[in-house]
């Protein structure tokens, strides 16, 4: 296999290579795996994708990411080779023109890409869908694909706080983040079917999340109580689609425990119910903002004769996930961007 | 004992930097741009103010609201940007002082250059490198910049007009306007 990146000779020593990538600005400051020639091919093997395939432009600084970087910086992040097609779905969904990497790359928010996973091979690859799969479950899988996509970023990219990405606090999904559904756990089509896939397909979703935020709730009895207080959870008076001209664009990925999701399938059979439920729920009234605030948001037109101010324009911009543990209690909003569209890819194999 | 390893990183797009153009004249009769996103009260302040400065001076402004960038709002956002960089003469692009709204001014302006027009992207000074960064990624590494205070945004209105009217005389200057 012809590869076409620059080699370098270093110690062979795991603490030798950690200590170049610290000098050369590689890494995310946690120890890589060295990108030696057969651990690269090993992930190359996975793809039918050739190592000098363009994938794309990398923004903030537009560096050409072709299948083998992609690879190398998998390998550095400890993807197993038989995960790095996802990661090569990630990266496509990531420079959709539609998920706006030039944006995101470069605000001053926290957003960062979020992937999540659907398909058959979730447990196989170490996909964490269940207890703590937003960190600590320590799955291979969770834990290196959406580091990949990080590296990417800032290898191929040049994404790098404080110089081409202006964020303010970043978040520690800046790492990397990476979960699955818990398709068997959830009442209703997955995020992947409502996408247009098939249940038996191999799908990776990138979502442009600001941070995990989470919630919790033991007093609603009936679910349609549950789905309002999420709504209005949600709806909180500083998230960023206050901030825009419109509600149009945009989605919030609503984390859902298995045990709310058999809660509210009871009410709602259908996700889109759901949606629309807490969709027409997820609004604040003018009064809650303060006078300068309230005067920018009716300027905007963001307030109906009513006097409510909706967090967004469409139902289908809530989008549900069931994952989580057993536990229940507990669900997480993954807070939009508001400018990126969510973007679902097929795993090529 | 050493290993071979493959580098990771790629080099940034080429440093190639497209031409930049200046008004090179007098403003009388020229067809001014001024570009907002509808978000940063202070910068509309200032494109208010600097729209009645334009038309005591003779010119005529075109005032843009950039809308979102993604779905059907991208789509006519990009509709709106074309059709206000085939209508005027120059313009000015802003505000940078976060990092995508600079990324997004950056973006606009970069339109009105390609177009073979004068343009200047209005940053405050806390974003100025990030400007200067994003344009040399569009391969517009010459990209005019009228660089103005930072923070602008929730200083008083009245203040913000001071400063519209202080800097008018400098956004010319950058844009190339002479006598």
């Amino acid at each position: 296999m012809t590869l076409f990146q620059p080699t370098v000779e270093v110690d062979d020593d795991l603490e030798a290579f950690y200590e170049l990538s610290l000098a050369e600005r590689w890494g995310d400051g946690a120890p890589l795996l060295p990108p030696t020639d057969a651990r690269v091919e090993a992930r190359l093997a996975a793809t039918p994708y050739a190592p000098d395939r363009v994938l794309g432009e990398l923004p903030p600084q537009y560096g050409t990411l072709t299948v083998e970087l992609a690879a190398i910086n998998a390998t550095m992040a400890g993807v197993a080779p038989e995960a790095f097609p996802l990661v090569i779905a990630a990266l496509e969904g990531v420079l959709a023109p539609e998920w706006n990497a030039y944006g995101l790359t470069t605000t001053t928010s926290s957003v960062h890409p979020m992937v999540i996973v659907n398909g058959p091979t979730r447990s196989s690859l170490g996909i964490d869908f269940k207890a703590g799969c937003l960190g600590g479950a320590a799955g291979r899988g969770s834990m290196t694909i959406g580091r990949a996509v990080s590296l990417c970023l800032r290898n191929v990219g040049g994404q790098r706080a404080g110089e081409s990405s202006r964020t303010v606090f970043g978040q520690p999904a800046r790492f990397g983040l990476c979960f699955g559904e818990w398709e068997e756990r959830s009442p209703w089509r997955s995020l992947a079917e409502r996408m247009g896939f098939t249940s038996d397909q191999e799908v990776v979703s990138v979502h442009g999340g600001k941070g995990t935020f989470p919630f919790a709730d033991v007093n609603n009895d009936d679910p349609a109580d549950l789905a309002y207080t999420i709504a209005k959870t949600i709806s909180f008076p500083q998230n960023n689609w206050y901030l825009e001209l419109t509600g149009e664009s945009g989605q919030l990925v609503l984390l859902v425990n298995p045990m709310w999701a058999e809660r509210l399938g009871g009410t709602f059979p259908e996700v889109e119910d759901f949606q629309q439920y807490v969709w027409e729920n997820a609004w604040q009234p003018i009064s809650l903002f303060r006078p300068t605030n309230a005067d920018v948001l009716r300027a905007k037109g963001r307030v109906d004769d009513q006097g409510r101010v909706f967090l967004c324009s469409r139902p289908d911009q809530i989008v549900p996930v069931v994952c989580g543990g057993l536990g229940g209690l507990h669900g997480v909003a993954l807070t939009s961007f508001v400018q990126s569209e969510l973007q679902s890819t097929a795993v090529v194999r | 004992m050493t290993i071979t390893i493959r580098v990771p990183t790629a080099p940034r797009r080429s440093a190639e930097v497209a031409p930049t153009f200046t008004v090179d004249g007098p403003l009388a009769g020229l067809k001014v741009g001024l570009r907002h996103e509808g978000s940063w009260r202070s910068w509309m302040w200032i494109v208010d103010e600097w729209t009645d400065l334009l038309r005591a001076d003779g010119a005529e402004p075109v005032v843009l609201e950039a809308g979102g960038r993604v779905g059907d709002e991208g789509v006519e956002t990009r509709a709106a940007v074309a059709e206000w960089v085939e209508s005027i003469d120059c313009g000015v692009s802003g505000l940078g002082t976060c990092g995508s709204c600079t990324s997004n001014s950056v973006h606009d302006a970069v339109s009105l250059e390609r177009a073979k027009k004068p343009a200047v992207v209005a940053v405050c000074e806390e974003f100025e490198t990030h400007g200067r960064n994003m344009a040399h990624s569009l391969g517009h590494g010459d990209l005019k910049h009228l660089v103005l205070p930072y923070p602008l945004e929730n200083r008083p209105e009245k203040e913000i007009r001071e400063i519209a009217n202080e800097y008018y005389p400098k956004f010319l200057e950058v844009l190339g306007v002479k006598a």
